[in-house]
């Protein structure tokens, strides 16, 4: 369980996020929607730690984010695991290697169980026969499956997905959405996924958070987000030429 | 502009205290050490030889050329290039192609690690980012660049040799002689301290402009030159420091 409250950040006095308190649930994926420049990453790197809010706090169970030292934030960051909008694969190291990486600091595992652990993960999101290749050489698809093989290789309890679909094609997109809704009920991990894809949303989306603004404006489940009264929400759902009837 | 500068060098400072903590796994940094070794110095070793023995061989025929009183014995050209060599060309000079050299591989190479998120993706493992990428790169520049300047210098002193040999613009005896003249030791310490020097400031500036890059590949190259410009200005400047500290 994550929990955010009274979050408020601004970049050169410019308010970008304004008082969120959001709560978001194990074993859930929690959606973040929101047009873009809505502050949809600002919030999801402060949630991460990678931004510190000007106030507010962000609570991991009964762990204040804020109150943690440099060291304990570093230990509870192996409980995370995160995919980046771009995949963030490290270019030096192979497909195995990347997978691998996060093992070699934080494990004192031998170096055939770091390598079954990781070909574990890579078969799991379905990556076969490129485990020598360097990212490179590695489809945009690919490159988002390696990274979420690096992001579970630790067990993580928390998922973080910032725009996970962007620069994919429909079909692919749908297999990575498919991928982070399994392994969400299979490692019944809190899963925050940052995105603007309706298709996203509606597949996999168990509790969702419109921001416009800066402000978190409505939060409910994707049954209710036809139905919404939220006027800003529905001009962004009708902004999708599918959903353009569909809303209330 | 001035606050602009003491900001630098107080984030700066914050960047080398992330740098010099405690490495996670010293196995993992001393690997990293090694394989910075062979990217940063050896792979240098080929362009400091070349400009080294072409370098030897001009300041034998200047220096000959210059000294055509009779009155002075042609032993001192020998003399003069060591101590050309040994005090200034060996250390300021080749920091000065390395500012180049390394430091834009550096500042580069950790810029697109930066602007492709792979640093935050580092972060978020829960790795001191900046202790693995930058600490190697500066303990095996710091510790292995007077090597390359003592292959400097006898590559040099071999260039003016050779020039010697073929051109007998003064006799090899007299060159020999003058190379073995009034030979001071401290001068070759004094060297290999302000080669660790500046190979310090190339590989930390570089690595300061390069972990803080933005604005995509635009910043990544400003990133670079800024670097460069930099690190060159600091080896001219400590150059004097040091010389007058050391040598006065």
């Amino acid at each position: 369980m994550i929990r955010v409250e009274h979050l408020y950040k601004s970049f050169d006095g410019v308010p970008v996020l304004k008082d969120i308190s959001v709560g978001y649930e194990a074993g859930k994926c929690n959606m973040i929607i929101g047009k873009s420049g809505s502050g949809k990453t600002v919030l999801l790197k402060n949630i991460m730690g990678l931004m510190e809010p000007d106030s507010g706090e962000v609570w991991y169970g009964d762990s204040r984010l804020s109150a943690m030292s440099y060291q304990e934030r570093n230990s509870f960051r192996r409980n995370i695991g995160v995919l980046f909008q771009g995949s963030a694969i490290f270019d030096f190291a192979t497909v195995l290697e990347n997978v691998m990486f996060p093992m070699e600091f934080f494990t004192d595992w031998t170096r055939e169980q770091k390598v079954e652990r990781a070909r574990f993960c890579l078969e799991r999101v379905e990556v076969l026969n490129a485990e020598d290749k360097y990212p490179s050489e590695l489809s945009g698809g690919m490159q988002k499956r390696v990274g979420i093989a690096r992001a579970i290789a630790l067990n993580p309890s928390f998922l973080f997905c910032d725009e996970p679909n962007s620069g994919l094609d429909p079909h692919t997109s749908i297999l990575i959405d498919q991928l982070i809704s399994e392994l969400t009920k299979e490692y019944n991990m809190t899963t925050i996924v940052n995105t603007h894809d309706m298709n996203s949303i509606l597949e996999i989306g168990d509790r969702i958070s419109y921001i416009d603004e800066g402000r978190l404006l409505w939060q409910g489940s994707k049954d209710n987000l036809l139905t919404t009264d939220c006027t800003e929400l529905q001009d962004f759902l009708r902004s999708n030429t599918l959903l353009r009837d569909r809303v209330k | 502009m001035i606050r602009n500068f003491f900001e630098a060098i107080g984030r700066y400072t914050l960047f080398l205290g992330m740098v010099f903590r405690k490495p996670e796994k010293w196995r993992i940094f001393w690997r990293q050490s090694v394989l910075e070794a062979d990217k940063l110095i050896l792979s240098s070793i080929l362009i400091v030889s070349v400009i080294s023995v072409f370098i030897g061989g001009v300041l034998v025929i200047q220096t000959a050329s210059n000294m055509q009183n009779p009155l002075l014995d042609r032993m001192y050209v020998g003399y003069m290039v060591r101590e050309s060599l040994v005090l200034e060309f060996c250390s300021t000079m080749v920091a000065l192609i390395l500012a180049g050299k390394m430091g834009s591989n550096i500042a580069s190479e950790i810029g697109s690690m930066r602007i492709s998120e792979q640093i935050d993706a580092m972060d978020m493992m829960g790795i001191n980012s900046a202790g693995y990428l930058v600490l190697p790169k500066i303990i095996s520049s710091v510790l292995l660049s007077p090597f390359l300047m003592l292959l400097s210098m006898a590559l040099g002193i071999l260039g003016g040799y050779v020039v010697v040999e073929l051109t007998e613009i003064i006799p090899t005896a007299k060159y020999v002689s003058g190379l073995r003249y009034s030979f001071n030791g401290f001068y070759i310490f004094y060297s290999c301290f302000k080669m660790s020097l500046f190979c310090f400031f190339i590989s930390s500036i570089s690595a300061f402009n390069g972990y803080y890059a933005r604005g995509g590949s635009l910043g990544v190259g400003w990133s670079s030159t800024r670097s460069i410009v930099v690190a060159s200005i600091l080896i001219l400047m400590f150059d004097l420091i040091v010389t007058q500290l050391m040598l006065y």
